[in-house]
């Protein structure tokens, strides 16, 4: 009788719609929970210690760690590079993916063909074979500098000068525009084709119909992309790894690029938490000005 | 911890210096009566001979050395059907990042290759005496001296040596003579050093002088403190490395002024530059664009025999000195050693690997003394009568390093997070290329950084 009763409960669990859900959400939920949330919540605790790699032993050291920060150079520089870095490749992307999805809205054969190639770059984009090509192209003897010479140009030294260094390395994040165009694409799909005819009735051109339809239908897909980017360009480290190695001068240290640097280089694994912690809370405010300040260019077509 | 193991590697080098490297036979004498040769001795091997076994090993290097190394490997497999050896290799900086986390999760290689960092790692070095004393391996080919240099003061046989190495410059004779530079001599200084590299690099329009940056503050910077003064007054880390083993920070300047200099003139690569050498193989002065670089020597025959096979010839140079008549600051040491994990489940196993690895003739006709000059006498000799030009070359610089004037103590170890003082003193002297800071702040700079280390 008794397991009569037992049996007929688990069939009934294991028959309930939201078992379903958790057996096919239970290797994301194992991920994230062993490989995702208890290293964040261990790297918390790390933070306030001077634990290293190398070492068995670690100290509580209270705040020494963020309080270092304040004081390191290299720190300071890889802040203010990587805020760079993000204000100007997040911006030049976008733009990027939102044309090339516009233009291949137009109803052409190859479009299919079209978008799987630009979405190429992305795919591709951010493995270690590709930042060795990058690293070619802008090498002083590269390709870049070849063709320059050959139109009787100077060469340029790329990666010799603190200046430059940072811009190959912003064209790499543009040229891997694929998957915001596609989620443009997605987006630029779903603007309903009445709106344009009765502007083109009304006579607008395509600039006014850009400006006055696209951009505003767009604008709630235009917030996620510009979230997620600038997330993405926060977290830039292949790059700055395989091309320069941070140089010269730390001109391109890109701050994840200084935490790996930190943890596994230098063996400072509890400082390199603490600038982990830093940048989650810088992260976290960059993105609640954009969502604060999107009140008032998201248009939401129910809304107001 | 750090001085009970300097003080042997301090030692070590002095013997060093009495041995020299060619006269291996004057050492036979004192070294056969104190071996663990007895054949009565019965091997005490924890391990069935039957038993697979499977070791774990590691190292870094360049592509020659994966090549060689894989096939001593596999020669060693051959000759010891049970044993399975699954090796891994890495490029220096990968194999140290990779090295941390396998100490962090106790799960480190059987078998290591360790250099003059080894302090950092010593809690998880398995010290070798057990074998030696109780006959699993047998080292009584390797001079005494030989071992001490990878002992600490109490005997403890930290690994074994992978051969004796100094630091030198490199360079190509015929860049030298179109640019009609004197060759460099014996005893030639920073600023016949300088004079080249600068007129060379206006002659040619190649590089004066490249270089790997990780060997250049070892081989450079520090040197040039050890060079100033007596014999032996000031080294760049103390000798016990408790702290710095000079004093005014000053002393650096001109050195790092020199470098500045260099690259300002377009005779040393740039940081951009030097970010395109990844190692030894394509250093400028390989893909023929450079007249001098720095090498440890074990390095040099690979790189001559590259160079050969294009019609180009390269000799090598002493580290320049301060003053002519001043000391030469260069010591030999040992370039790396394997060494047992405190992890391994098959230490004996793996101890038994590192000896053959050292002292089999077979062997080391494979590996060829790629790892600097081979510790173990039969080795040695066997190598010595079939040398290439470049391991003569080679051979006969150790020999002249050997004969220099050389401090009762030196310290060739680096202290735990030299990394970050290197990378910012490289950064610093940039600072100096681009005018943002001089000289002078750059050398009291690295010495702050420098002497953070202690605290």
């Amino acid at each position: 009788m008794q397991t009569e009763v037992v049996k007929s409960r688990v069939k009934k669990i294991m028959n309930s719609n939201e078992m379903v859900g958790y057996v096919f959400a239970f290797p994301f939920i194992f991920g994230f929970i062993c490989f995702s949330l208890i290293p964040i919540l261990t790297s918390l605790r790390y933070a306030f210690t001077d634990f290293s790699l190398g070492s068995k032993t670690m100290e509580f050291v209270g705040g020494a760690n963020f309080k270092q920060l304040l004081t390191d150079e290299v720190f300071l520089k890889s802040l203010r590079i990587t805020l760079k870095y993000v204000f100007i490749s997040v911006p030049l992307k976008l733009v990027f993916a939102l044309l090339v999805a516009y233009l291949l809205t137009r109803k052409t054969r190859l479009q299919v063909l079209y978008r799987s190639l630009y979405y190429v770059p992305s795919l591709v984009g951010g493995s270690i074979a590709v930042a060795l090509v990058w690293k070619q192209l802008f090498a002083r003897k590269g390709l870049l500098n070849s063709i320059m010479g050959e139109m009787g140009l100077d060469p340029i030294n790329w990666f010799g000068d603190q200046k430059l260094a940072l811009y190959p390395l912003v064209l790499m994040s543009v040229w891997q525009f694929g998957s915001s165009m596609i989620i443009f694409a997605a987006g630029l799909k779903e603007i309903s084709p009445t709106y344009y005819e009765a502007a083109r009735i009304d006579g607008a051109n395509m600039v006014q119909s850009f400006v006055n339809i696209t951009l505003p239908c767009l604008s709630p897909i235009i917030l996620y992309n510009l979230v997620m980017q600038t997330i993405q360009a926060f977290m830039a480290f292949t790059q700055a790894f395989v091309i320069t190695a941070g140089g010269p001068d730390n001109g391109t240290m890109m701050y994840a690029l200084y935490v790996y640097n930190q943890a596994f280089k230098y063996n400072h694994m509890g400082y390199a938490c603490a600038m982990s912690w830093f940048m989650l809370i810088v992260m976290c405010l960059i993105t609640l000005v954009i969502f604060k300040t999107s009140k008032s260019w998201v248009f939401t077509e129910s809304g107001d | 911890m750090v001085k009970k193991l300097l003080a042997s590697f301090l030692t070590a080098s002095l013997l060093l210096g009495v041995c020299g490297c060619g006269a291996a036979s004057a050492e036979d004498s004192g070294n056969t009566s104190q071996g663990g040769t007895d054949s009565v001795q019965t091997t005490v091997s924890n391990a069935d001979p039957s038993e697979p076994v499977t070791l774990r090993m590691a190292w870094w290097g360049s592509q020659t050395r994966h090549d060689i190394t894989v096939a001593a490997i596999e020669l060693y497999e051959q000759q010891n059907p049970n044993v399975t050896i699954e090796y891994e290799f890495y490029d220096f900086e990968s194999y140290f990042t990779k090295l941390k986390t396998l100490v962090a999760s106790d799960q480190v290689w059987d078998i290591f290759q360790l250099g003059g960092n080894f302090p950092e790692y010593i809690d998880k070095i398995y010290y070798m005496n057990e074998f030696i004393d109780n006959g699993t391996i047998d080292v009584s080919d390797i001079p005494e001296a030989y071992l001490k240099i990878t002992q600490d003061t109490e005997g403890n046989q930290i690994g074994l040596s992978n051969g004796l190495n100094t630091y030198g410059i490199a360079y190509d004779v015929d860049m030298f003579k179109e640019a009609g530079v004197p060759l460099p001599t014996d005893n030639w200084t920073w600023d016949d050093y300088k004079d080249a590299a600068l007129k060379i690099s206006k002659a040619t329009g190649h590089f004066g002088s490249s270089g790997l940056a990780s060997s250049e503050f070892i081989a450079g910077c520090s040197t040039y403190i050890g060079q100033q003064g007596n014999v032996g007054q000031y080294s760049f880390f103390n000798l016990d490395l408790t702290g710095m083993g000079f004093s005014d920070a000053q002393m650096l300047t001109p050195y790092i002024q020199m470098r500045a200099d260099l690259i300002n003139a377009g005779a040393s690569p740039d940081a951009g530059a030097e970010m395109e050498i990844t190692n030894i193989e394509n250093d400028f002065l390989v893909t023929g664009e450079a007249a001098m670089t720095w090498v440890a020597v074990n390095q040099f025959p690979t790189i001559y025999d590259i160079c050969a096979g294009e019609g180009r010839t390269l000799a090598l140079a002493t580290i320049p000195r301060v003053k002519a008549d001043g000391p030469a600051g260069s010591v030999i040491q040992s370039s790396q050693m394997l060494c047992v994990s405190q992890d391994s489940q098959y230490k004996a196993e793996a101890a038994k690997f590192i000896a053959w690895f050292q002292t089999s003739v077979e062997c080391n006709q494979i590996l060829k003394g790629e790892r600097g000059i081979p510790v173990a006498d039969s080795v040695r000799a066997a190598l010595e009568s079939n040398l290439t030009e470049g391991q003569q070359i080679m051979y006969d610089y150790v020999t002249l390093v050997g004969t220099f004037a050389t401090p009762d103590k030196v310290n060739v170890l680096s202290p735990n997070g030299q990394d970050e003082v290197v990378d910012n003193y490289r950064n610093y002297i940039q600072q100096v290329v681009s005018g943002e800071i001089t000289a002078a702040e750059a050398a009291e700079k690295t010495y702050e950084d420098a002497e953070a280390l202690f605290k």
